[in-house]
């Protein structure tokens, strides 16, 4: 085959020349789309900039956005709470999402309603969702203020987004709720690719059911649940509209994450160099810990 | 040959002739704001709009909504993507930040070449950022007591004149009915949820009352004063009470008001329109706050990018001129409900519209005397910022129950910090 260039690219030594033409558009947009942004970033962080505008002269080269980030109390709060969310929000998510993609893997009447009720979390929007929760935890008029009341449980209305403590929980309640049918419909699929004999050879050999969980259903499940696993943390380490909508990051910076911190300082005080800086980290810490995770994925399997 | 060449020359210039006629005749100016779709001050700006279009034909203005929420952002993309909206419409507190990145025009040689008299233009003085004028004020706002007179006569209360009568009358009307422990009524609403700028707006109420400003005349912070002590002390009062329903938006607060469920409200003129559309409608009045002075301010403004073509700079001014005639400041009187900043507005129409708004007129005019802002002077660049501590430090009071003196203490250290930025 010639192309219009003369190029042969049926020549076996130009085979792969094809393929490069053919992934040129998706390479030419993502790093449009993705690449350019990014260095332009990286390169705004290295600056004393308050409003970035491209068009303007570079500012000088300077260090101080990550001097005054790695000094901030902030900063270390913001990292600790992405922490802990992280780590809450998916392990909730995974046992959650384990427990009811079991549940649903059983045959039994209203099988196929019951995984759309559990698959259903996942199909609302974020703001919807936090709209909902913050109807059912709102302090004067909400629901689960009177739930608790009834059960005995308090004696007072309890004011969820004026404690720290108590917004922590709400979000990580409303993420959990969010998150763990995606994990769910994961290990349903993971479940549905485990071959029967496996169980029947298992329940010939005497294995009790908590056995067969733990020595072939985990096991065969964990190629996926290493890759949701990741998927999971990704997305609460980088979430912003359920916490921003929710809590705003308050009270008193208790629900304050990485990426609230660089959404303030960029579009409420207007400081650009040092919301990339934070960006810059975020995106840094993403990177490491997926490649941690990745890279020990082919152990665990 | 000559002759055909001739030909193709004038058909060439009469075709670039009749593009350029094209062009102009289908100009568009884009003017984004939040304030459309707003009853009565969405129609106004639709009013604005009408009639600038038929004073130039062939230009069209192009309006789009961009919530509150999102409108800081939307903008500093915009302007920092060098393709700013024709028509700049900006809050009071956020136009600094724009004017600082000379990004608005400055407007002194066109309001001299139209003689345009700014003079007793309420609010006008925000507008001035470096000796420029670089904006015109289109609302400077008081706060208006409305309460629940059902409410207020059950407990044999009358209309509270001090801080000391509506903290009792506060206390009295905060309540449970159907004995569930949970308070059905309050005794007034405030936002305690959300941005700090609606946050110290609402904390204002007790600090200016008991003397207290942010900073003095010369943009010193002055937070640590017995006076501001005071105040923090009364916002602690009503709020660590309960006496205010907890975590709700402005807006959640003000439709809990109009359908009965909270006994006193003070808040700017927009509060009427949504008294009207309450359950509570006809068991609600108006007076003035029990507060000296009340709560006021600047609110949003008009302004010219520097970055747009002279054509459409002019074109804008144009649009502005119309905005601050007397005419639509008359007629924003009656369809925005509130008393407009143009001294020279004849509001007698909207005075027989709305009984309520001699008490509007009179709450400005109190706020303006006592020279009431939201937006301290000094820290208008780090307003947000600013606005965000004192929201964080006043949550961190009521919370772990400090100390307001030791909390303005506080305050007023992280203020001089963020000043001197």
């Amino acid at each position: 085959m010639k192309s219009g260039f003369g190029l042969d690219l049926a020549r076996p030594s130009r085979r792969h020349w094809l393929g490069y033409l053919l992934l040129a558009p998706a390479v030419l947009l993502i790093g449009l789309i993705i690449i350019y942004p990014l260095i332009v970033s990286v390169d705004i962080s290295f600056q004393n900039v308050n409003i970035a505008r491209l068009d303007q002269p570079r500012r000088p080269f300077t260090t101080a956005n990550y001097e005054r980030l790695f000094s901030s109390p902030d900063f270390w709060n913001a990292s600790w709470i992405t922490l802990k969310l992280v780590v809450i929000v998916s392990l909730f998510c995974f046992l959650l999402g384990l427990g009811t993609a079991l549940l649903v893997n059983n045959k039994f009447k209203g099988q196929a309603f019951a995984r759309l009720l559990v698959a259903l979390p996942w199909a609302v929007p974020e703001v919807i969702a936090v709209v909902i929760f913050a109807w059912m935890f709102d302090s004067s008029f909400g629901l689960m203020n009177w739930v608790f009341i009834k059960l005995g449980f308090i004696d007072t209305t309890v004011n969820w987004f004026s404690s720290p403590v108590a917004a922590f929980a709400v979000v990580c309640v409303t993420m959990i709720w969010k998150g763990y049918p995606f994990v769910s419909i994961m290990m349903l699929a993971g479940l549905q690719s485990i071959p029967d004999d496996f169980y029947n050879a298992a329940r010939v050999d005497g294995a009790n059911a908590w056995q067969r969980l733990v020595n072939i259903t985990i096991p065969s499940l964990m190629p996926v649940l290493g890759v949701t696993l990741i998927l999971v943390m990704l997305w609460v380490f980088r979430d912003f509209s359920i916490i921003y909508v929710m809590t705003g990051g308050g009270p008193l910076k208790a629900t304050q994450t990485l990426s609230i911190m660089t959404y303030e300082q960029a579009f409420g005080f207007f400081k650009m160099g040092y919301a990339s800086a934070i960006g810059v980290v975020t995106l840094i810490v993403c990177v490491i810990a997926s490649r941690l995770m990745i890279g020990r994925a082919p152990d665990n399997i | 040959m000559l002759r055909r060449k001739l030909t193709i020359l004038a058909a060439t210039a009469a075709l670039a002739l009749s593009t350029n006629a094209a062009l102009a005749q289908n100009k568009v100016l884009k003017f984004v704001s939040w304030q459309k779709d707003e009853r009565g001050v969405g129609d106004w700006w639709a009013s604005v709009i009408k009639a600038f279009e038929e004073a130039h034909p062939g230009t069209k203005v192009e309006w789009t909504k961009v919530e509150r929420g999102a409108y800081a952002d939307t903008m500093t993309t915009l302007f920092a993507g060098g393709n700013p909206p024709d028509i700049v419409h900006l809050a009071s507190f956020e136009f600094q930040k724009f004017a600082d990145n000379g990004w608005l025009e400055p407007l002194d040689p066109y309001i001299k070449d139209a003689k345009l008299d700014l003079t007793g233009w309420a609010g006008q003085d925000t507008c001035v950022w470096n000796k420029q004028t670089v904006c015109t004020m289109m609302l400077y706002f008081g706060y208006f007591l409305a309460y629940n007179e059902d409410m207020l006569k059950k407990e044999g209360l009358s209309v509270p004149k001090s801080y000391a009568e509506f903290l009792e009358a506060a206390k009295k009307t905060t309540k449970d009915l159907n004995g569930d422990s949970i308070v059905d009524q309050f005794g007034t609403g405030h936002e305690t949820r959300g941005g700090g700028g609606q946050y110290i707006s609402e904390m204002m109420n007790y600090t200016l009352d008991a003397g207290g400003r942010w900073t003095d005349e010369n943009g010193k912070v002055t937070i640590n004063t017995p006076q501001m002590i005071e105040g923090l002390t009364r916002w602690k009062t009503i709020v660590k009470n309960n006496l205010t329903p907890r975590d709700m938006s402005a807006g959640e607060v003000r439709q809990l008001f109009a359908d009965g469920k909270i006994a006193l409200k003070m808040d700017g003129p927009w509060l009427w329109p949504i008294i009207q559309k309450g359950k509570a409608k006809d068991q609600i009045k108006t007076a003035m706050v029990p507060f000296s002075p009340p709560v006021g301010g600047s609110s949003n403004v008009l302004a010219i990018p520097s970055d747009i073509s002279s054509d459409n700079k002019k074109l804008v001014w144009d649009f502005i001129k119309i905005a601050t005639s007397d005419k639509f400041q008359s007629s924003y009187a009656t369809l925005g409900a509130s008393p407009p900043p143009s001294p020279r507005a004849d509001i007698s129409a909207a005075k027989a519209e709305n009984p309520n708004f001699d008490l509007l007129v009179e709450a400005t005019r109190a706020a303006a005397k006592a020279k009431v802002d939201r937006i301290p002077k000094g820290l208008e660049i780090q307003f947000n910022e600013f606005s965000k501590m004192v929201m964080e430090e006043a949550q961190r009071m009521i919370i772990q129950d400090l100390d307001p003196k030791a909390v303005a203490a506080t305050m007023q250290q992280k203020a001089e910090a963020i000043q001197q930025q």
